[in-house]
């Protein structure tokens, strides 16, 4: 069939003259992609009229559902995953710590074996402690999510952690786009929170907030450490749209808690 | 969804913010009933979230999305048993039967629109929904379906016409 002829169909078509026969000719045209949908007047307006089809609108009770369901699967995701332990590309940054850590303990005996004395016990146990300092931070600025939870539970084996980790620990909280890490961070931190400077900046961290995960997560530290001075920052957290009704539940508990 | 797949499943709330109200409307438009498509709406993302793993991240999200909202909905046809109401009889019901998908309609071309939809043959309007749902990427609609692009065009052809015809009726009878 040469273009004349397509154009004839289409135009009998359109006037509603085709017969049954040209009707099939005209599915296999369309079939083969010579006739496009949209030539065809009539059945073209229908399929827009389709499109301009209102849906319904989601009653809150889907919503609710949704965000319970997500809530669940999202802390069963904290949970440390076992099975990626034994993962390849979990391999290279677990060769590397041990390898450090051998180092540091091969150093350690043969200075020991040296000199026994309690000052070098010290200095090399300060030193030890500033390496995996070191190690913490500069894992944390790693591309990979995993590293970063790695070197956050890192720091807990840090005695006594300096300032340059709980920064670390804060921003990781404060800015870190994985959720998961972030509650790494929070828990990491709460090891911390005898201190008043790190009770400070979880109140602080409340407002930085806005994953829900991690604002009820916070909300559940602050009333178990019973921080009142937290109050005024949480309500900025139910003023907000955006908050999900669940957590704002949730937030309104710790609050009542809290006063 | 491939931040989901790789150990983020809060990004889901934004997939599913975005996609909850097409979604809904596939399945009001198979099913006819809001709260039963609500359910298959939270099926579909609680799968979404089982399967994660086997989102290739090199197609559409949206169609791979509506492939398992399909199955959802015909496993929801299994499971129940549901058999699928002939409609020969279509215009004797017309008049006293309510229509739920015209409920969301503001004028009366739509309402008619939503009738003569409601009145397809289950394959004719599931074909129509997907066109429109699925932005008339009918080679994606192809993927869902199992089947050429060449076909779902045809398909999509031959539940149009039926739809105007049935239309047409709707408008005499009104």
């Amino acid at each position: 069939m040469n273009k004349n002829q397509i154009e004839e169909l289409i135009a009998k078509y359109n006037e509603g003259l085709a017969d049954p026969s040209e009707i099939l000719h005209l599915e296999l045209l369309i079939e083969s992609g010579e006739v496009d949908l949209t030539r065809l007047r009539e059945l073209a307006k229908f399929d827009e009229s389709l499109d301009k089809f209102k849906e319904p609108i989601a009653s809150k009770n889907l919503d609710q559902k949704f965000y319970d369901m997500l809530l669940k699967e999202t802390s069963k995701s904290k949970r440390f995953d076992y099975s990626s332990w034994f993962t390849l590309d979990s391999w290279i940054p677990k060769l590397s710590v041990s390898l450090v850590l051998i180092v540091m303990g091969f150093i350690g005996g043969t200075l020991l074996q040296k000199n026994s004395g309690g000052d070098e016990v010290k200095i090399l146990a300060n030193e030890v402690s500033g390496l995996k300092e070191m190690m913490m931070i500069s894992m944390l600025e790693k591309e990979s999510a995993t590293d970063r939870l790695k070197a956050v539970s890192l720091s807990e084996e840090i005695q006594g952690p300096s300032k340059k980790v709980t920064e670390a620990l804060f921003k990781t909280l404060n800015s870190d786009p994985s959720v998961n890490v972030r509650l790494a961070a929070l828990d990491a931190l709460h090891n911390y929170a005898k201190s008043p400077a790190v009770r400070e900046g979880l109140v602080r961290s409340i407002a930085q907030q806005d994953s829900p995960l991690v604002q009820v997560a916070l909300a559940e530290l602050m009333v178990s450490m019973q921080e009142k001075s937290s109050v005024k920052e949480l309500k900025k957290i139910l003023e907000q749209k955006s908050t999900p009704k669940e957590v704002k539940q949730r937030i309104e508990e710790s609050i009542k808690v809290l006063i | 969804m491939a931040k989901v797949r790789d150990g983020d499943p809060e990004k889901l709330g934004l997939l599913y913010e975005r996609y909850k109200r097409p979604l809904l409307g596939f399945f009001v438009g198979m099913v006819r009933d809001k709260e039963l498509s609500e359910d298959l709406v939270q099926n579909t993302f609680v799968r979404i979230l089982k399967y994660k793993h086997l989102f290739r991240g090199d197609g559409d999200f949206r169609t791979w999305m509506f492939h398992i909202a399909r199955n959802v909905k015909n496993d929801h046809f299994r499971k129940n048993k549901i058999a699928h109401e002939k409609v020969d009889k279509w215009e004797d019901k017309i008049k006293d039967e309510g229509n739920l998908m015209q409920e969301w309609q503001s004028d009366d071309e739509q309402r008619m629109l939503a009738i003569a939809l409601d009145k397809l043959p289950e394959d004719k309007r599931e074909i129509l929904l997907l066109s429109k749902y699925q932005e008339k990427k009918y080679k994606e609609i192809g993927e869902i379906l199992g089947c050429t692009e060449g076909t779902v065009k045809v398909k999509v052809f031959r539940a149009l016409q039926d739809l105007k015809a049935i239309y047409q009726q709707v408008e005499k009878m009104m």
